[in-house]
């Protein structure tokens, strides 16, 4: 339903990397197909090692994908090469979990970014000096960071200035990865109304890779989760988050404590099993149902169709229509999506 | 009740390095008794940390570490004990957890192994019963296929696995104490919840009291019996989890509190936060160090060092202002 005015698309992509067992492969991202529309804030949830961060790597082309399509302004990017592809990947920036390890720490503040701005052709000083300052500032910034080294800076100060960066080329599309996790509390809310702002004033739009649950409800407006290298539901982020329909996203949400020790005292963990099982031999069937309580025989068989619960919001779970509707949703039955 | 477990007084923790000296705890107290779970929540540079690893001497290399005040384990000054005393303590009577469960463990031994050292050093058992100890002890953690685990390494384990390995070497020698950095930081919300079920299974069946240093205020609620809330250095408040959490006093912890997103906060609406940015680790500052970033400062904030100071009712906040204001509500009462 997005097809048309989609920004960027991604089209069953698939991305493997050779394991260390000679002859295996982990397929890190499994026939996977997302859409940002442009200036969407979109987030991207699940566990470590669900493939969350290659998904988003794949997209900028900093892992090579096996198949798939990526298509960003109706442009497959697959079909390009060299300096074609490379000036238009650039409308897709990548920001960083860790800005103690993105920034080169012998590189001035105003150095960094200068280099950015010289691949997309300002070369001249006193332009680059009037650029840096603009977007020290639109990051919240002063100007003086300019000429200091990213040791002298805090964790907030350097992850704006790695966001500084990657405004730096004008982008259409940010791929935040775990852009606040590294950062402490109190400067997180900060770091995330940056976000906010630069999508409001820029209209830039926004794939947040995040495992905080809250932050992603909160900052966008939908949600992919991810697990075992396939997206298992996506919505709209309030209906996601209210009426979760599949049996992963329901353990992921009830797994955050809340900071309510009256609430806490009374609460079970939710049920669901171990850890994330290796990528390197998924489960049969539903790759889910190795921790999932609601796990019966045909969930090892084939797997799981895509659900569509709502036009915005699908589950790939056979009793996800179940899930809903105990959630207080109303589902035309038999509205299945197929595979 | 007798007499504490585990007893803060006055304790500060003063670190000499190459090029400068620093006070990263300044004048704390707190106590722990048994059973109970104190967490310590801080930033990072708050000095909560160093609190907990400084007086058992686990501090790196090339500092130099000076302790003043008190802290007493059992019948025990910690403060000022040699070396080889506290060898014996450490890994034995209190046992430790940290955040990174790959840089914790040794690479090169097998799960077992590391766990039959601990109860061959503190318990003084042959090594035939050190190794049936530890499948006991991951059978007590309830790690899945014991057995074979014995025998495998930390780098073919998953990040929750190699925290509850983690956690069988910490109970080995069946700790009075136990002190956890930051235990799930590492790992995802799922295996998160398992792994605080299990500290509080642990802790019911072997009466330990449990410090636990985080910076989640969720782990907080579902863990901690009283809280104290560190800042540069300083508890800024102390009590217990529902007054902390519930009826926070001092201006930090309020904001802190107030900043974590709640589910009726719409989408797309601002983060709260707090201004400003952490301090920085340093000298210690003659005033109140969350006075540049507090919404309620008055003058003197900056120059007196607000005390420590308990409530009729409620926790006990370090705040020059909100000290004041009980005094005014209960005039009005």
């Amino acid at each position: 339903m997005l097809e048309k005015t989609a920004l960027l698309s991604v089209r069953n992509l698939v991305t493997r990397f050779k394991s260390v067992e000679r002859g295996k492969w982990i397929t890190a991202v499994d026939d996977v197909s997302i859409e940002l529309a442009p200036g969407e804030m979109v987030g991207l949830v699940g566990e470590s090692g669900c493939g969350k961060s290659t998904l988003g790597r794949s997209i900028v082309g900093l892992e090579k994908p096996q198949a798939g399509r990526i298509i960003l302004d109706g442009v497959d990017l697959s079909t390009l090469s060299g300096r074609t592809l490379r000036e238009r990947r650039r409308a897709i920036q990548y920001v960083f979990q860790d800005p103690y390890a993105s920034l080169n720490d012998r590189q001035t503040i105003g150095e960094a970014i200068a280099e950015a701005l010289i691949i997309i052709g300002v070369v001249d000083k006193v332009e680059q000096r009037r650029r840096i300052r603009l977007l020290l500032d639109q990051v919240g910034l002063p100007d003086a960071l300019a000429d200091r080294y990213p040791r002298e800076l805090s964790g907030g100060q350097r992850q704006r200035v790695a966001i500084a960066r990657s405004l730096a080329v004008e982008p259409k599309v940010l791929i935040c990865d775990e852009p606040v996790s590294a950062l402490d509390l109190s400067i997180r809310a900060q770091v995330m109304n940056l976000f906010l702002k630069l999508h409001k004033e820029l209209q830039v739009a926004c794939l947040f890779i995040a495992h905080d649950l809250a932050l992603v409800r909160q900052a966008t407006t939908r949600t992919y989760v991810m697990y075992l290298g396939k997206i298992i539901e996506e919505g709209s982020s309030g209906e996601l988050y209210a009426q979760p329909s599949h049996p992963y996203t329901r353990a992921l949400l009830g797994s955050i404590p809340t900071a309510d020790p009256r609430i806490e005292a009374s609460r079970a963990p939710p049920a669901i099993f171990g850890d994330i099982p290796s990528p390197t031999n998924p489960p049969s069937g539903c790759r889910f149902r190795t921790r999932c309580p609601d796990a019966m025989p045909a969930c090892a068989s084939d797997p799981p169709p895509a659900v569509e619960l709502t036009p915005s919001h699908r589950a790939r779970c056979v009793i996800a229509a179940d899930l809903y509707e105990a959630k207080g949703g109303s589902v035309g039955r038999n509205h299945y999506a197929g595979a | 009740m007798t007499a504490p477990l585990l007893q803060a007084r006055n304790l500060s923790v003063d670190l000499f390095t190459v090029r400068s000296a620093l006070r990263p705890v300044d004048d704390v107290s707190y106590s722990v008794g048994q059973g109970e779970t104190l967490a310590i929540v801080g930033e990072s540079g708050s000095g909560k940390t160093v609190l907990n690893f400084a007086p058992i001497g686990l501090m790196p290399t090339g500092v130099v570490t000076d302790l003043h005040g008190s802290l007493r384990f059992e019948d025990i000054e910690l403060v000022g004990l040699p070396a080889a005393r506290m060898r014996r303590i450490r890994g034995g009577r209190i046992g430790t957890i940290f955040q990174d469960p790959m840089s914790a463990l040794n690479p090169a031994l097998r799960i077992g192994r590391q766990i039959a050292e601990v109860a061959e050093l503190h318990l003084g058992m042959t090594s035939v019963q050190a190794e049936a100890r530890a499948l006991d002890l991951l059978k007590l953690v309830r790690m899945s296929d014991p057995e074979s685990r014995l025998r495998q390494y930390p780098h073919e384990l998953s990040g929750g696995l190699r925290q509850r390995a983690m956690i069988a070497i910490a109970v080995a020698a069946e700790p009075k104490l136990l002190i956890a950095d930051e235990p799930t930081t590492a790992l995802d919300v799922t295996v998160q919840a398992q792994i605080i079920a299990l500290l509080k299974d642990l802790q019911k069946r072997l009466d330990t009291a449990i410090v636990l240093i985080t910076h989640d205020m969720g782990v907080v609620a579902s863990i901690a019996s009283k809280v104290a809330v560190m800042y540069a250095g300083r508890i800024v408040e102390y009590g217990s989890v529902d007054q902390v959490l519930l009826e926070p006093r001092h201006p930090y912890s309020t904001g802190l509190i107030a900043a974590l997103p709640r589910p009726e906060d719409k989408a797309g609406t601002l983060f709260r936060g707090l201004p400003g940015a952490p301090p920085i680790m340093g000298a210690p500052q003659p005033g109140c160090p969350f006075a540049p970033r507090c919404p309620l400062v008055v003058d003197y904030c900056t120059d007196v060092r607000p005390p420590l100071a308990p409530a009729p009712t409620g926790s006990a906040a370090a705040c020059h202002v909100v000290n004041d204001v009980p005094h005014r509500e209960m005039a009005h009462a």
